[in-house]
């Protein structure tokens, strides 16, 4: 009877195109569409369409939408955050494969992956402010916490860029191992978390300059990060070990890790705090692991190539600090 | 079906993580780690096409041959190789390494003037809802893609002087769709690419439509006397009517290659009016004799005569010369 419920309730979203809080949306790069999960039943309602490879997405300043990034058709796709009802498309986006808004709302930034340059755009209209062509795989980017300053990994030629939110300038560029790819800035505002996905951990790195103060093992192809909620332990993908470590940044350790095989990547967690979801981009799942045990409890089938995923959530964000860079920054929940 | 894609997948994962994400990690080539992932998938692809026509295809031409087992059929040894070196993606790498610079030259010119592709979903939004009729319509967008450039292979002198190897086999079977001059395999890789690029076809959808294309194509050069009826043969390109555009000209019927140039759907053939269905059998191959010496040389002697004979129709002087 049970299983009948779900269905019937399954079929009506799948039909209506509304999903609820209580849902999931995972991105499947390597189609166009992103899929709907109910997390309470963890299997996949629906399936939509969008533009054309999508990687990552974002909430808005406000609380009240998601952006989806939809890479090939230059645009954005808005979803209510609450029902992942669809609001708007924001077009001349150019190449949105990683994007953030600053945490005072007023910068929106993208990482045109594929055509080598970082736009920096005032939020308020998504109007242009500068685009800054730079070589080499602009891959992940995070803000300081004042919003002066853009931290941008570049993928192909293993640098980590500053660029001033303002003039746009770019403000100081070094090397720091190979294939960086998640940023994170962490609370104290002092260090920056980068993960170098051609070895095996995280650099800790000064935001001021760019210097190496520290670095960390942590499993083979180091690539993204999520916060766990508590400002100081994060998570982060090992796609080529095939981990998710647990760090704790006050220490500088890892605390411990998780198998989750399929070249894990992005990650969300859910509102209660209970599960990090983490997409398997080869095994065309997503994986749901029990924070409090670090053990895998469901793998979800989805799309191909999954990458980015987030959890509607019911109401305002107020009070949660209202920005976050879905995959890379985002200290409070 | 989901039991089928976790196999698949879970193979994939296998090989790739066993054999291919060591390779890249240690020589720091993470920006390849998708592209990678999907290659294997390439050739897996091809492993599973060359079981299909081994297997399933060469059973009908065991069972229904078209041409009695005769004299030439020393001459299909060739067409294996071919078929081997392209499916498990020996031809295609080396295509790839190539035209890898140029195709992301180009794309990078075409998406920096913000070009977007005109996403037919954005036209006809049930499209977006529905998968199957989605994949149809891109996969029929590519095919007439293909066709037209099939025509161009016969109308310009140096494209067919690259083309006319696939039509100088005169033992046509399963095997002789992938015999090809890696230029023309360039040339008409290159052009795909690119126009699957601007039209906007899912990469998703892509390696399907390669797959199940690939396997039409095999099919419709295969020795065998089988039909599938009036409308069958109008909806899919079958041996029948892809003999008919491999037919060798006579006096009676000199321009008959200029027909059933569609490689999946004949619709285009019907379309453009260069299609004909005719049950009666012909030999195929051509009519010049300096192409059908092709038939005399095995893979590598092949690919060198043909590359001669493609040089010498792209370079004026070349052609001068060889008149006198
Ligand atoms: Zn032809």
């Amino acid at each position: 009877m049970k299983k009948l419920a779900i269905a019937t309730i399954a079929l009506v979203f799948a039909t209506t195109g509304i999903a609820q809080a209580d849902s999931v949306l995972v991105l499947n790069s390597d189609e166009a569409s992103y899929s709907v999960i109910s997390r309470s039943s963890r299997t996949e309602i629906a399936r939509h369409p969008v533009g054309r490879e999508p990687h990552h997405l974002i909430v808005t300043p406000d609380g009240k939408e998601v952006l989806i990034g939809s890479t090939v058709t230059n645009e954005l796709l808005g979803l209510d955050i609450k029902t992942g009802e669809r609001r708007r498309v924001v077009k001349d986006i150019i190449d949105p494969y990683h994007l953030g808004f600053s945490p005072d709302g007023k910068w929106f930034v993208t990482a045109a992956y594929r055509l080598d340059h970082v736009d920096i755009f005032h939020a308020d209209g998504f109007r242009l402010a500068g685009r800054i062509f730079i070589d080499g795989l602009p891959s992940h980017l995070a803000f300081d916490k004042d919003s002066k300053t853009v931290f941008v990994t570049l993928q192909q030629s293993g640098r980590l860029a500053a660029f001033d939110l303002k003039t746009q300038a770019l403000k100081w560029s070094v090397p720091i191992g190979t294939a960086p790819a998640g940023v994170v800035m962490l609370p104290d505002d002092k260090r920056l978390l980068v993960a170098l996905t051609g070895e095996d951990g995280i650099v800790v790195v000064d935001p001021k300059n760019g210097a190496i103060q520290g670095n960390l093992q942590t499993g083979k192809g180091a690539h993204n990060f999520w916060p766990k909620g508590d400002g100081r332990h994060y998570f982060l993908s090992n796609r080529v070990e095939g981990t998710v470590s647990l760090l704790d940044t006050d220490q500088m350790k890892v605390v411990s890790n998780v198998r989750i095989p399929g070249g894990p990547d992005c990650m969300d967690i859910t509102l209660d705090g209970k599960e990090l979801w983490v997409t398997q981009r080869f095994l065309r799942r997503v994986a749901v692991v029990d924070i409090e045990q670090m053990k895998v409890v469901a793998s979800i089938p989805v799309g191909k190539s999954p990458h980015g995923v987030f959890m509607l959530r019911p109401g305002s964000t107020a009070g949660q600090g209202p920005i976050r860079a879905v995959s890379t920054s985002g200290e409070t929940r | 079906m989901r039991d089928l894609i976790d196999i698949w997948v879970g193979a994939q994962t296998w090989i790739f993580e066993a054999l291919v994400s060591p390779l890249l990690f240690r020589f720091g080539l993470m920006a390849w780690y998708e592209p990678g992932f999907n290659a294997v998938e390439y050739v897996m692809l091809g492993a599973i096409q060359i079981l299909v026509i081994a297997v399933g295809m060469r059973f009908f031409e065991r069972r229904w041959p078209l041409e009695k087992p005769g004299r030439d059929d020393r001459l299909i040894g060739v067409d294996r190789v071919y078929t081997l070196l392209n499916k498990l993606g020996v031809v295609p790498l080396a295509i790839f390494i190539v035209t890898y610079p140029v195709v992301t030259h180009i794309e990078l010119l075409i998406r920096a003037w913000g070009y977007a592709p005109p996403s037919l979903e954005r036209l006809l939004p049930w499209l977006g809802d529905n998968a199957l009729a989605s994949f149809l319509v891109y996969f029929a967008l590519y095919d007439f893609a293909a066709y037209w450039l099939h025509r161009a292979q016969h109308a310009f002198p140096w494209w067919w002087a690259l083309h006319s190897l696939h039509h100088s086999q005169r033992r046509m079977t399963v095997w002789t769709d992938d015999r090809n001059h890696v230029v023309d395999d360039l040339l008409i890789t290159l052009a795909l690419v690119l126009f699957a690029q601007v039209v906007g076809v899912q990469p998703g959808d892509y390696v399907v439509i390669l797959m199940v294309g690939r396997l039409v194509e095999s099919w419709s050069h295969a020795n065998v006397d089988v039909s599938f009826g009036r409308l069958g043969s109008r909806l899919l390109v079958g041996p029948r009517f892809h003999r008919l555009h491999h037919a060798l000209s006579t006096p009676q019927e000199r321009h008959i290659q200029d027909h059933n140039f569609a490689p999946v759907f004949p619709i285009w053939d019907i379309l453009f009016g260069t299609a004909i269905y005719d049950e009666r059998n012909r030999p195929t191959g051509v009519d010049d004799p300096t192409v059908d010496a092709d038939n005399d040389r095995g893979w590598l002697a092949q690919q060198a005569t043909v590359f001669w004979r493609f040089a010498r129709a792209m370079i004026p002087k070349f052609r001068r010369a060889t008149a006198l």
